[in-house]
């Protein structure tokens, strides 16, 4: 490539330059790109970002066609043609130029940049364009040279200030020109040397950087120039190199325990989030690509000089009626279950106690959330979106799975048919159950009244019990059969409607535990309240404690009657109520695996996990730094990677929100509900009162 | 020499001059107590070890079935309504007046706690059929116990509740009146124990304030009948009961008036420890 120089120009940055963690000082980075001519910045291209002491600064490189194939070299020497800013002379016919050039960081191959930007910006207006170079002739390396020089370093310099003004203005980064830099291939010349040290009179920023690159070599060196300075001392400095097509798209999460860490390293996190924020604010620069002169794409098309699938485009076009037309359906439908029919009492009731309701409901406001018409603002809000449309896609497709293997061979048949036997199976166990509590379970012995009374009023409840069953055995396979097709709704729709089977199938056995809990909570706050009165005792409502109360006769009598038949009927309603709590509780457990089963699949961010198998640099957690070839007495060279969330932060930062059931009290509240017992609703929705 | 400690005087530290301990004086709070005094307040507690023994003769008779239900309720219910009027004629009707009670709401109550006898009557009788006899017999006789201990005898004393010792009476009778053979024999149970325990101290207590003489006759004749009661049931016992009575009456005032001369409770200028925990919250 032609020996070129230029001007280096990136956002300045109104911080102090520290040293990262890793040792390698920093600075503001935004190497960018500036608008770079036609062939934009290739996409893939190494950039070159230094810092140190000094400000960052950058410079573009350029190619065209080597976007194309992505590849880099290392010692990037950038390939491809670039025209040549007019300016100045430079010997005609040589390879040198020499000019202002904007650089855009991240952007070209390593190495010194490449061309010559010769329109500003392709997104925007065209930027003045260069006038077409003119051979510079001869003035040699005299005076004539000088007044050239003055001549073009003034007129070059208000061109390039309205360049980078209009730079701003496209990308709203606070650009200016940090200083120059010089790729040559012969020796370094006197002229061009004092050319770029006038420029540095004309754009006052200090320090001015400038960089040079001799022959083929691919180590850079570096100087300062600080007008102004107080301390006047060596500069280190570092170069460091970016992939800059992985640092535009990829979307940095800060550590979430930025509160915990110390100031300085809070202010380094924030400083790299600045990077990757005006990298990515720069992303219309590169967008003028140029494309491929060869063989034409039938997948491909250009438009605004960027290259772009055919596929996607026509996706995107689709996806505009077809969101109208899901956002008109969901609008009808929520229409429907917010009108005043399904709200009377009995219905409203049901619905909130049917999971496939709420299911239905959640899975409704994710279609809301996908067909809505405003673009994503941010990349959370994207991610999220893609998340619900994934798990959807999943979803839908393993329910249709799940409904194709289940409608072959009949199998809804064998189940209806497998259904009531074994109701009545569990019918019968319950009846079993029954009669060994009325006799002496397990050595107990219970008081024979009470006994016989429980225990005749449960067995009469199984028996209406099985008779309904009976009764609503000819539908079943029908009703089967017409719900088994909502799981083409989705799997979770499928494992919702299982569950709420089986609450129905279980009826009874809740029904009974209800009646158990009330008598035996009946029972124990009898009991407690009359142990009180038994001590001369009352409960004080009002200080909350309790305080010595002087009785009636007649009431210490009736109390005291009372307290002794409580007392004596105690563990006779301690055991039904011990077996039906467990019964109740191997029912909600099982109900509730299937609810945590379906949780599971409403909040994984599948999504989130494929892009951080595929493309790993999308979701970066920071960077990470690798030392590169050295050279004495040239700045140190750096490479910086992305470092890729974990999976465990992945999957906890783009966690969808479900209506998580989760169990509301912790296992001693449990214990002491049980205990004292108080009816338990383990698995709590959001937004559902208390009872 | 000044009794003070914020001056250097020529004297040690612990110096005492001759009039050390002028101010000490000895069981100055102490009381004299008279013999006769006191057995007549010892009546109370053989009062209500007397009824106690009653009591469960009462059961006894009923449980071996020489006893019939309805002689014990038409007996017990006609020496209450005796015991009602001369509650009122004692003192005239001013413990009536003084506490606003009026007659038609004793009705009321007595009413109320029949009817609720009555009717819980077959729940109490099957109450206790599974636990063992034993255990029966060592919850009421510790029920019992409880009952005397607690009991309001007239002190003034951190252990004193009149409450709990009226429900350890009605839980033992509830526990004994389980074992008897019908609901009707547990109906007039309770009912007996009720008024043995809980209105026969009430009218106790009253003759005692107003006429001594006539308590001590009733208390003597109490014990006496008592112990002829017991006599036929066991004469050992008889025996035995008839000591522990004589040794409340007789023996323990004579112990307590010996044992207050050694009592030695020394006062002066200091400050004394005084405990003045409430013991009736362990109750």
């Amino acid at each position: 490539m032609d020996g070129d120089c230029g001007v280096l120009w990136g956002k300045v940055s109104p911080w102090p330059l520290g040293t990262g963690d890793n040792g390698v000082p920093w600075g503001k980075l935004h190497p960018w790109l500036l608008g770079m001519g036609d062939n934009g910045v290739p996409r893939g291209q190494r950039g070159l970002m230094g810092k140190a002491k000094s400000p960052p600064f950058g410079d573009r490189g350029q190619q065209g066609p080597m976007r194309r194939t992505g590849s880099h070299e290392n010692n990037g020497v950038p390939r491809g043609k670039v025209s040549p800013w007019p300016l100045g002379q430079g010997t005609a016919g040589s390879r040198e130029d020499k000019g202002i050039r904007w650089g855009a960081a991240s952007t070209g191959a390593h190495g010194p940049p490449g061309g010559w930007a010769r329109r500003s910006l392709s997104a925007g207006p065209a930027g003045p364009r260069r006038p077409s170079p003119s051979p510079a002739e001869g003035a040699g390396r005299a005076a004539g040279e000088q007044r050239c020089w003055v001549y073009h370093c003034s007129r070059v310099a208000a061109m390039v200030k309205q360049y980078v003004s209009e730079v701003q203005r496209v990308t709203k980064v606070n650009v200016s020109v940090l200083g120059s830099w010089s790729n040559s291939k012969q020796e370094k010349e006197e002229s061009l040397s004092e050319f770029l040290e006038d420029l540095g009179t004309i754009f006052s920023h200090e320090p001015w950087i400038q960089i040079s690159k001799e022959g083929n070599s691919k180590f850079w060196s570096c100087s300062t120039l600080q007008k102004h300075s107080n301390n006047p001392k060596e500069e280190e400095i570092i170069l460091v190199y970016y992939d800059q097509r992985k640092v535009m798209l990829s979307h940095l999460h800060p550590p979430l325990d930025t509160a915990a860490s110390t100031d300085r390293k809070a202010d380094d996190a924030s400083k790299l989030s600045a990077i990757f924020d005006t990298v990515a604010k720069s992303k219309v620069l590169f967008m003028t690509d140029r494309y491929d002169d060869g063989p034409i794409k039938l997948t491909h098309w250009q438009s605004d000089g960027v290259e772009a699938s055919i596929i996607v485009e026509l996706l995107k076009q689709a996806s505009v009626p077809a969101c109208m037309l899901l956002t008109f359906l969901l609008s009808v439908i929520s229409g429907i279950c917010r009108s005043r029919v399904l709200k009377f009492w009995p219905l409203s009731f049901l619905w909130s106690k049917l999971s496939t309701c709420e299911q239905l409901g959640y899975r409704l406001q994710h279609l809301q959330v996908i067909s809505s018409n405003k673009k994503a603002q941010n990349e959370s809000q994207l991610m999220r979106k893609a998340n619900i449309f994934v798990s959807l896609l999943i979803d839908v497709a393993l329910g249709i799975l799940l409904m194709s293997w289940l409608y072959r061979k009949n199998r809804i048949g064998h189940l209806a048919d497998t259904l009531i036997p074994v109701a009545d199976n569990v019918a019968e166990e319950l009846q079993d159950l029954l009669q060994w509590l009325m006799g002496a379970p397990a050595g107990l012995k219970m008081n024979r009244a009470l006994d016989q009374v429980l225990g005749r009023f449960f067995l009469y409840h199984i028996h209406l019990w099985i008779s309904y069953i009976h009764l609503m055995s000819p539908f079943i396979e029908m009703i089967l059969w017409y719900v088994g097709l909502s799981a083409c709704l989705g799997l979770t729709m499928a494992l919702c409607i299982l569950s709420d089977i089986i609450a129905l199938l279980t009826f009874h056995i809740y029904c009974f535990y209800v009646y158990g809990a009330r008598l035996y909570c009946l029972k124990i706050y009898g009991l407690s309240s009359l142990w009180r009165l038994f001590r001369g005792k009352k409960w004080n409502v009002l200080r909350q404690r309790v305080d010595s109360c002087s009785y009636d006769l007649d009431q210490l009598f009736i109390g005291t009657l009372l307290f002794t038949i409580l007392l004596f009927l105690l563990p006779t309603t301690a055991l039904y109520y011990l077996v039906f709590t467990l019964l109740r509780l191997l029912v909600v457990i099982v109900q509730g695996l299937i609810h945590l089963l379906v949780d599971l699949i409403d909040s994984l961010p599948l999504y989130s996990i494929i892009l951080r198998l595929c493309r790993s640099y999308r979701l970066a957690a920071g960077v990470k730094f690798r030392v590169l070839e050295q050279q004495d007495g040239k700045p140190l060279r750096l490479l910086m990677q992305i470092n890729p969330l974990s999976y465990s932060s992945v999957v906890q930062t783009y966690r969808l929100p479900t209506y998580s059931c989760y169990p509301k009290d912790s296992w001693t509240s449990l214990c002491k509900k049980l205990f004292l017992g108080e009816l338990i609703y383990p698995w709590k929705h959001k937004g559902e009162k208390q009872d | 020499w000044q009794k003070v400690l914020y001056e250097r005087q020529p004297f040690p530290d612990n110096y005492v001059d001759q009039r050390f301990l002028e101010e000490l004086r000895k069981n100055v709070h102490a009381r004299r107590y008279r013999y006769r005094a006191v057995v007549f307040q010892s009546g109370a507690v053989v009062q209500q070890l007397c009824s106690v023994c009653v009591f469960v003769l009462t059961w006894w008779y009923m449980a071996a079935g020489a006893l019939s239900p309805q002689g014990l309720f038409a007996a017990a219910l006609a020496s209450s309504l005796l015991g009602y009027v001369l509650f009122d004629a004692v003192d005239g009707g001013a413990g009536r007046w003084a506490s606003g009670r009026t007659r038609w709401a004793d009705l009321k109550s007595t009413l109320v706690f029949a009817a609720f006898t009555y009717g819980f009557s077959p729940v109490l009788k099957t109450l206790t059929e599974s636990i063992s006899t034993d255990t029966i017999y060592a919850m009421s006789a510790l029920m019992l116990l409880g009952h005397l201990i607690f009991f309001d005898y007239g002190a003034n004393a951190a252990i004193v509740s009149s409450t709990l010792s009226l429900n350890m009476a009605i839980f033992a009778s509830v526990c004994l009146a389980s074992r008897l053979p019908r609901s009707l024999h547990a109906f007039v149970m309770v009912t007996f124990a009720m008024q043995i325990f809980a209105l026969w101290p009430m009218l106790q207590k009253k003759l005692k304030a107003q006429t001594p003489r006539c308590y001590v006759g009733v208390t003597v004749l109490f014990a006496l009948a008592a112990l002829a009661g017991l006599a036929t049931v066991s004469s050992v016992g008889a025996v035995l009961f008839a000591s522990l009575l004589l040794a409340i009456s007789c023996l323990c005032p004579y112990c307590l008036i010996r044992l207050q001369l050694l009592k030695d409770n020394i006062h002066g200028p200091w400050d004394e420890a005084e405990i003045k925990e409430d013991l009736s919250r362990f109750l």
